[in-house]
């Protein structure tokens, strides 16, 4: 998946990665996605509350060796 | 909307960062956040202030916390609280009782406080939240 924006939290702990991610889609356009790059074993749960709450979408997520790839589609 | 209410009653920061982490997270996701800063916990409102250690019965596992702050891994709370207080969700009582403990006035805190406050006034503030700590 493509992503327009890529926010790198790796090796950063909860809430470094949230706060990171939240911070950038809070400045992304409706419609762009973002990537979190996260290391933090929470990450993928909590990314996928705070979509919940915040009304973005998880779009997909993936791993790589110890790396979670999280993208998110920014709501309007 | 949801809702946290947090009463912060150490200054110490093994206390301070995991109630400002529930704060900004519930900021960042869209909750309000009500925070009463009361006994040892007002003193981390004070202008200027820095957390100089560990509570006395972890300071074993402090050098730990040190090196995870000194490596970025773990935020700085200072930093974790500008960008809660950012989205305008955050709120936060200094306890007046407390205030006159330390022989403090409001012009001594931080400009992040909103007021001054009292049990009653933090009640009010605080019904009907759906998660609600005492933090010491």
């Amino acid at each position: 998946m493509n992503a327009d924006i890529t926010v790198d939290a790796k090796f950063k702990s909860c809430p470094g990665p949230l706060i990171a991610l939240a911070d950038t889609v809070s400045k992304a356009q409706p419609g762009q996605v973002v990537k979190l790059l996260a290391t933090d074993p929470a990450a993928p749960s909590d990314v996928k509350e705070w979509a919940l709450s915040t009304g973005h979408t998880v779009l997909a997520m993936e791993k790589s060796g110890e790396v979670y790839e999280i993208f998110v589609g920014v709501s309007g | 909307m949801s809702k946290i209410s947090l009463i912060v009653a150490s200054e110490k920061i093994d206390k301070l960062f995991p109630a400002i982490t529930l704060a900004t997270t519930a900021a960042i996701s869209g909750w309000d956040a009500e925070l009463f800063f009361t006994f040892w916990g007002l003193l981390a409102l004070k202008k200027g202030y820095a957390p100089s250690g560990v509570s006395l019965d972890y300071k074993a596992y402090e050098e730990k916390l040190t090196q995870a702050l000194a490596s970025g891994s773990i935020p700085d709370w200072k930093t974790v609280l500008e960008q809660g207080l950012a989205t305008g969700r955050i709120r936060i009582y200094a306890c007046s009782t407390s205030l006159g403990m330390f022989g403090l006035k409001q012009e001594d805190l931080e400009s992040f406080v909103d007021s001054i406050a009292g049990a009653a006034t933090f009640l009010s503030k605080a019904k009907g939240s759906d998660v609600s700590l005492f933090i010491s």
